[in-house]
């Protein structure tokens, strides 16, 4: 095993020296932050990164704009009363005003509102222009309809709905809708890095494999260590750039927090802690090892990699089957199905990683989980071993699957 | 023995010879893949201090021959001793290998590979090092060193892959086709560092396909054709007893009305030179009377038969197999 110590740093080296690599580790943490901080930043300011021209305004009264103005006033945008709407259309189309707002006369119950704007699509603009316009027309209302204001205030006050998530032991903790958000979207990115590492690797691995049947270099390294250290090397060297890439994140991610955060009033989302960034590493490490030993495995099946790609693919599905299904993975984890997935090897890591940051699986099911996973990286490789021994060295055909079958068989 | 070369038929053992150090000796393997036989029942020796010599047409079974011999694949039957004794894992600290596909990692740089792939030989680096740098500098590739394997020539890359075979001081070396796509300087080179091996007392297997080159370096030969030994022994001894009556033409003309001549048994024909092979008890000298003002003649030797010819005798031209058979090259 002396020799594997070679091999291990051979490939780790050959693989930290990769652009891919040193670009996904150095933007990794970013992209965690970014698309987890997003949210926050968004909701504290909600204008944040929209150039905020102003929002012309046609035909409302003093008491609407004013409405209108403290509606907007958060996104940073002014309201600007014009007198033709003709002009104002121009102005929206040359990008001078954000929109305009037309309110026909006898609004609200004569006439019509109506939003102009280039795209049509500003949805969070006139839908905050919109909720402006309906309060101040249910105030209007209410006002026309002889109700004392104080009244009218305690009839339209809101009510409180608070969302409690039950965690074990007992504890209970309140939840907004932005710490909703934050939990989606770091599932989202928690399992978005994991099937990216876990494809990556495993097509790391793959394409060296076939490399280094294609490029006949196996044959001087089987002239000196055996297939089997070969191959585990390989997976090992890989897998270790893979810990040195999570060892990043984690210390870039406990950094940005402790330091960095603070400075700009902002916090990670609670999801973001370090035993979920330790479960992350646990079902990268497993998922890695389960994947890298198939895509040995096909590798060495291989001819060439167009070849690799085509064989490959029924593995891939089982990485993307997850993805597909983040909206019942986050709202549903406790389903049969999700519960299934989350048990079964090849979609498991994922899985099982997602119910984790939004849900408490039962030590049961998160035991199984392990254990069955355990038991399918070890099955795997041997396997992979069996197809690698023999088909590293088959050159010039591609291998029908009773052939590969037979090489598994073979003593 | 009375007959030191041995037709492999009467020789299925390897005689019990004295096995001295670095000697490796395959004794009656065989290898099947589906339903071909790749290599049959082949038995042969290579000792400390020669140039062993694996000779036979594409397909004949020298590279899985070369691979059993290696430890990279098992017989089916048979077995490979080293040193006397069965071949293991860790001999393959103590053996180079040519492989007749070169392929070096193209992304990293020379230096490192050459590094690298002798650290998994378990030589030491303060052994490896010294020697490294001691081949890049005979081959002229020092100032490669740092540059990547991509960056160098084709010539370049396959002698950093000869370097790459030595490199950890093997004592056996093995060279599967060595010359192929060399030129002729660097062919001269790689034969000189052949030789030096064999004097230092290297055990030195060569495998190819193009017979002169045996025939030039080769102390002994093993003559394989689909899968069998067809010949077994010293390549002087061989020669000796199948070099009879044979004379060799280097001309301008047309000398297809040679092989019609009654005393001749058989021609091997090139655009300007021909062997021809007498019938028994032909004298030369009525060849040379045969061909005298048909051809102007510039060279007229009689010669033992070479390896090529002495093949095609013993097996027939079928025997050359379906990827074009046995090929002619210059060394």
């Amino acid at each position: 095993m002396v020799k594997s110590k070679y091999i291990i740093r051979h490939e780790f080296r050959l693989t930290a020296a990769n652009k891919t690599f040193v670009v996904l580790t150095i933007l990794g943490p970013f992209l965690i932050f970014a698309v987890t901080a997003l949210p926050t930043l968004l909701a504290a300011s909600p204008g944040a990164g929209i150039k905020s021209n102003p929002i012309a305004v046609y035909g409302a009264p003093k008491a609407v704009q004013e409405a209108l103005q403290t509606a907007f006033s958060g996104m940073n945008i002014q309201i600007e009363p014009v007198d033709s709407v003709e002009r104002a259309k121009e102005g929206t189309l040359s990008g001078e005003l954000g929109a305009l707002l037309v309110l026909e006369a006898g609004w609200p119950d004569g006439g019509k509102a109506l939003w102009f704007s280039k795209t049509g699509a500003d949805v969070a603009l006139y839908g905050a222009a919109k909720a402006a316009l309906e309060s101040s027309a249910r105030s209007e209302r209410i006002r026309a309809s002889g109700v004392q204001p104080e009244v009218a205030d305690r009839l339209l006050a809101p009510t409180d709905f608070d969302v409690v998530k039950l965690e074990p032991h007992g504890e209970e903790k309140a939840i907004s809708d932005q710490a909703f958000l934050e939990t989606l979207m770091t599932v989202l990115v928690f399992i978005m890095l994991l099937y990216m590492t876990i494809l990556l690797y495993g097509q790391m691995i793959g394409r060296s494999v076939v490399t280094e049947k294609t490029s006949k270099t196996v044959e001087i390294m089987l002239s000196s260590v055996t297939s089997r250290e070969l191959m585990m090397g390989k997976i090992a060297g890989l897998g270790l750039a893979g810990i040195l890439q999570y060892a990043v994140w984690t210390l870039m991610a406990f950094l940005l927090n402790r330091y960095i955060g603070p400075l700009f009033g902002l916090a990670l989302p609670a999801a973001i802690s370090m035993q979920n960034m330790g479960w992350l590493l646990v079902f990268f490490l497993l998922g890695f090892f389960l994947y890298a030993s198939a895509y040995a495995g096909l590798g060495a099946a291989s001819e060439d990699e167009q070849n690799l790609g085509q064989l490959a693919w029924p593995l891939i599905i089982f990485l993307i089957v997850p993805l597909v299904m983040l909206n019942t993975l986050v709202t549903s984890p406790d389903s049969t199905l999700v519960v299934v997935l989350s048990i079964f090897p090849l979609t498991s890591p994922i899985v099982m990683l997602a119910r984790i940051l939004v849900s408490s699986p039962p030590f049961w099911q998160l035991a199984l989980c392990l254990s069955l996973l355990v038991v399918a990286v070890v099955g795997m490789m041997i396997l992979a071993a069996k197809i690698f021994r023999v088909g590293i060295l088959m050159t010039g055909k591609r291998p029908k699957l009773q052939e590969v079958l037979r090489w598994i068989r073979v003593e | 023995m009375t007959d030191s070369w041995t037709l492999v038929a009467d020789c299925a053992l390897v005689t019990d010879s004295v096995r001295s150090k670095d000697t490796i000796t395959a004794e009656n393997i065989s290898k099947t893949y589906a339903e071909v036989k790749a290599v049959s029942d082949l038995s042969f020796e290579a000792k400390p201090g020669e140039i062993f010599g694996l000779i036979g047409p594409n397909g004949a079974g020298k590279t899985t021959t070369i691979r059993m011999m290696m430890n990279i694949i098992a017989p089916d039957s048979g077995r490979i001793l080293f040193d006397g004794r069965p071949l293991a894992e860790a001999d393959k600290n103590k053996i180079g290998y040519l492989p007749e596909e070169r392929g070096l990692y193209r992304k990293a740089k020379l230096g490192e590979v050459l590094e690298y792939l002798a650290a998994i030989k378990g030589a030491r680096p303060q052994d490896f090092r010294p020697a490294i740098d001691g081949w890049l500098e005979r081959f002229g590739l020092s100032e490669w060193k740092n540059r990547k394997v991509s960056d160098l020539s084709k010539g370049m890359a396959q002698k950093a892959q000869f370097i790459a075979a030595l490199a950890h001081n093997p004592s056996l070396v093995f060279f599967d086709e060595p010359f192929s796509g060399l030129d002729p300087l660097a062919q001269d080179e790689m034969l000189a560092v052949m030789a030096e091996l064999k004097e230092k007392g290297a055990t030195v297997l060569f495998s190819t396909h193009i017979m002169e080159h045996a025939e030039k370096i080769c102390g002994r030969i093993l003559l394989l054709n689909k899968g069998r030994a067809v010949l077994n022994g010293p390549l002087a001894d061989i020669k000796a007893r199948y070099g009879r009556n044979a004379v060799q033409i280097e001309f301008d003309g047309d000398a297809s009305f040679v092989k019609k001549l009654e005393f001749v048994n058989s021609v091997v024909e090139y655009p300007r030179w021909i062997e021809v092979e007498l019938r028994q008890g032909i004298d030369s000298d009525e060849l040379l009377k045969a061909v005298v003002g048909k051809l102007k003649v510039r060279r007229f030797e009689v010669v033992m038969p070479s390896l090529h010819k002495i093949f095609v005798g013993l097996v027939g031209n079928e025997g050359l197999g379906s990827n074009g058979g046995a090929s002619y090259g210059q060394v």
